[in-house]
């Protein structure tokens, strides 16, 4: 048995991997809901066990001709649908700090591979937080750019004008080296091919802002932590002032909007039929057929998003929920570009709690585990870069700070985060293999 | 009675809609696809803009009025030959709305026109049991709407036959193969209509509204309602059944299709050049040049070369020579002639025009070069007919002054030319050697 296997047996931060002796120039893995040739690709959902898919996604595919060696695959919240990677049909990854304890969501898999595998670079994938999200948990650091700086050809959709391809690692460097990598245009996805090229040098972070709004309902664990962090940024010699950003509690509302509504629509292809499980009864008509599959192989939270998107799309509910959410997502961008006219970046804790125990998570309502992304969503409602970095540990667990720039502006936090490191003492996880 | 259509004509592309698998080729069930049209998870659409160009170009030719900008849709319902269990199409900002077709002297009013891809094909090869072939998946469609204008089965028929001539000749559209015209036909006869989904052909399309004619009649004269809902058609038994009841087109749950952007569309609209339509061309011959209508009719239909030929006539010469060798020895000799002789064929009939050569000679020459057969030969079988055709006007004089008011007036020598030289020549020589030498005598 080899240490990856017993490394893997522990975190569960894998859904599939290869025993080969890693022959690229790096080592690296993807979040489960990239598709890859030679590794089954679920989306951490049971619907699609089993499923190969005949094609790599485009970020893996660069990755693979910039000479790096795929791994194996992250585990992940089904479909994406999740805050804490306790929503996966293949087991949950447990916390490299603290296995009582999440690895966050939903790239969860990925924030822990980057945690407690050497010299690795994971992919993963961010809607609402998900990158961020568990970059925080497992002390790591995590970027999500740009919506369409990567191309999401091969992304299993959760909501695609939402979803942004990423990477997390131990090292800041690192970021910006693969960044490059998986970015530019595609024209197997139309929406990457607006960008305009990253430039060659990173630029200098000079000045943050930090909305009141997003500093309310912070835990006192996170809160010390990210009014020391404030002090470093200022000893940096980055200028740190506070401003108002009103309109950002109307993010959440209008991101489980879109996000429900699009993702009701992209689920309807998993129906037993074409590809993954398909060991139904075949005598059923095709309706009781498909209605046969969902109900079993879908999760509990993918099944309460199809509910939702589906009746936001609904008419007479439409103009009431979906294109007013599109409409709520304009005036918050207006306001973040209003922040950008006077400073580089906004900056507010990543997760408002250090990670919590699964028996914690288990008495958490739906709505409860919604409310936990309130940071994270509005940088994602807009589609602007944004980044955690480790800033601390609070009873021995990671807290991080998140650093959100305008669009096309990941420079300025690849350059932060390089010069965040030299000052800050990271404490690696114990691994037992 | 109120009849409206929404008619789905594929788009001769040669690429699908959404990737680049090819729209024909082999035939062999599931040969021509990729992630993108099987719909696999992952998979992303990118937009053929030769589908949209051939969208507006229909679009423009039916008088529509075309937006700035275009998106697509997603409209999710359950289907097995539906890969993704949506269909991308357009909802919100269709390529083109509130267009006029006219059909002959009637307004029939187009409400929108629309890009979508096409769904997989369903084959039943058992009770319990289909095939899906995802070779159709994924071609481009236009689908035209009409308001409920047409006001009977038999004006549907015409208004369609029509209405693909019309965009046969705007987009260069195959008239055959599998590119078949379908049809979703709603009908009401009182107050509720009834929607016949997928109506495949012109004569399926009349033959379905005449049945459900009959049959909302036949319910509402019996005391009973029309139910809104949604009906087949059973092409063998020519009846339609109820499919699904009540489905509304807002049941769909549309939302806008974020994996493409908007399109800027204003520009390449603007850029796109309608031809006339074979019906107007007809139209136009009759008005500009005084040409009787079924004459003009059938310039059109017989070839657009022909009627190209004839405008160049009519500057080479003038409008009446170029009437009277275009609808005589042209038309005769049509199917036998090489297209690409025809500088030849006008420099003969110039000659004619300018004096040079007789009527006789112009008649041979023009036949000689348009079936390849020799002048001598045609000369003197021509010499023959042409003796007793002026033997026969000769002794029916009064037949030159009735052919001024009815040009039928010809159909008598040309009976009596048939019968006497017992089918030495054909009718179409005989019918042109006649016609021709009464009008040298108006």
């Amino acid at each position: 048995m080899t240490d990856l296997k017993r490394i893997n047996d522990i975190y569960e931060m894998y859904t599939s991997f290869t025993d080969a002796e890693p022959n690229g120039k790096f080592t690296f893995s993807a979040k489960d809901n990239l598709t890859s040739i030679d590794f089954e690709s679920c989306a951490g959902s049971k619907i699609l066990s089993g499923y190969r898919p005949p094609f790599d996604a485009t970020p893996i595919k660069k990755m693979r001709e910039a000479g790096g060696f795929l791994q194996g695959k992250t585990n992940m919240d089904e479909f994406g649908f999740g805050t804490f990677s306790a929503n996966s049909g293949f087991g949950i990854p447990k916390n490299p700090y603290d296995l009582n304890r999440s690895c966050g969501g939903s790239s969860g898999g990925a924030a822990c591979a980057a945690a407690v595998l050497e010299d690795h670079v994971a992919l993963g994938v961010s809607t609402g937080g998900s990158i961020v999200c568990p970059a925080s948990f497992c002390g790591v650091y995590g970027i999500a750019p740009s919506y369409g700086r990567v191309s999401r050809y091969g992304l299993i959709d959760y909501a695609n004008s939402l979803d942004k391809v990423g990477v997390l690692s131990a090292k800041a460097a690192d970021l910006g080296k693969y960044l490059r990598i998986i970015a530019g245009k595609d024209e197997h996805d139309p929406t990457s091919c607006v960008q305009p090229d990253m430039p060659e040098k990173d630029r200098a972070m000079k000045s943050v802002a930090v909305p009141k709004e997003a500093i309310e309902g912070i835990s006192d664990k996170v809160m010390t932590h990210f009014e020391a962090s404030l002090e470093s940024l200022r000893s940096m010699g980055i200028d740190v002032e506070y401003v108002d950003m009103p309109v950002l509690k109307y993010a959440m509302p209008a991101y489980y909007v879109i996000a429900a509504s699009e993702a009701s629509t992209n689920l309807a292809r998993f129906c037993g039929m074409r590809y993954g499980q398909q060991d139904g009864d075949l005598s059923l008509g095709f309706d009781a057929y498909f209605t046969s599959f969902r109900s079993k192989y879908f999760g509990d939270e993918a099944k309460r998003r199809i509910l939702l998107g589906t009746f936001t799309r609904m008419v007479g509910y439409a103009d009431r929920y979906y294109n007013k959410a599109l409409r709520v997502r304009e005036s918050i961008i207006q306001e973040y570009k209003k922040v950008f006219t006077n400073c580089d970046a906004v900056v507010t804790p990543t997760m408002p709690f250090i990670s919590p125990r699964f028996d914690e998570i288990a008495n958490m309502s739906a709505l409860d585990v919604y409310k936990a992304d309130f940071l994270t969503i509005p940088p994602n409602l807009t589609g602007m870069p944004h980044m955690s970095v480790p800033c601390g540990y609070s009873d021995g667990m990671p807290v991080g700070l998140m650093f959100t720039s305008d669009h096309w502006n990941e420079d300025v936090l690849l350059s932060a985060a390089v010069e965040w490191e030299k000052g800050f003492e990271m404490k690696r996880p114990e691994v037992k293999a | 009675m109120k009849i409206g259509l929404e008619i789905h004509v594929q788009l001769p592309t040669k690429t699908k809609m959404f990737c680049s698998c090819p729209t024909e080729g082999e035939d062999r069930p599931n040969s021509r696809v990729c992630p993108t049209c099987l719909g696999l998870p992952g998979s992303k659409p990118s937009l053929n803009r030769k589908a949209v160009e051939l969208g507006l170009t229909i679009a423009k030719v039916l008088g529509c009025t075309i937006p700035e900008q275009t998106w697509f849709s997603r409209k999710t319902y359950f289907y097995p030959d539906l890969c993704k269990h949506f269909q991308t199409t357009q909802y919100d900002m269709p390529i083109g709305e509130r267009g006029v077709y006219k059909l002959g002297n009637k307004d029939i009013r187009i409400t929108r026109v629309h890009l979508e891809e096409d769904p997989g094909k369903t084959k039943r090869v058992g009770d319990n049991t289909a095939l899906v072939d995802y070779n159709r998946s994924g071609i481009p469609l236009v689908e035209i709407v009409t308001e409920p204008d047409i006001s009977s089965p038999a004006e549907a028929r015409q208004f369609l036959a029509e209405l693909l001539v019309t965009i046969r000749n705007a987009i260069d559209l195959p008239a055959d193969g599998d590119r078949s015209v379908r049809c979703d036909c709603n009908i009401s006869v009182g107050k509720e209509r009834c929607e016949v989904k997928n109506v495949t052909g012109l004569k399926n399309v009349e033959n379905c509204l005449k049945y459900e004619a009959v049959r909302q009649t036949k319910t509402l004269k019996a005391g009973g309602k029309i139910e809104r809902e949604t009906r087949r058609f059973d092409e063998e038994r020519k009846v339609t059944l109820p499919a699904r009841k009540k489905e509304y087109e807002a049941d769909y749950g549309y939302i806008g299709e974020p994996d493409l952007g908007i399109y800027n569309i204003g520009e390449i609209a603007a850029s796109i050049k309608i031809r006339e339509s074979p019906i107007e061309m007809a139209t136009r011959f009759t008005t500009q040049y005084g040409l009787d209508s079924g004459k003009a009719k059938q310039i059109v239909t017989t070839s657009l070369e022909l009627a190209a030929l004839f405008e160049e006539l009519v500057k080479a010469t003038d409008v009446k020579t170029a009437i009277t060798w275009t609808t005589g020895a042209i038309t005769a000799n049509w199917k036998t002639f090489d297209v690409s002789k025809k500088d030849e064929l006008i420099s003969i009939v110039k000659e004619l025009f300018n004096g040079s050569i007789k009527d006789t000679e112009c008649s041979i020459r023009v036949k000689a070069l348009m079936t390849g057969k020799s002048a001598d030969e045609l000369s003197s079988a021509a010499g023959d007919l042409e003796e007793v055709i002026n033997g026969l006007i000769d002794a029916n004089l009064h037949v030159v002054d009735d052919y001024r008011k009815n040009p039928k007036a010809a159909n008598m020598i040309i009976g009596m030319a048939m019968k006497q030289t017992g089918g030495a020549y054909s009718s179409s020589d005989i019918v042109e050697a006649v016609t021709r030498m009464i009008e040298t005598r108006l």
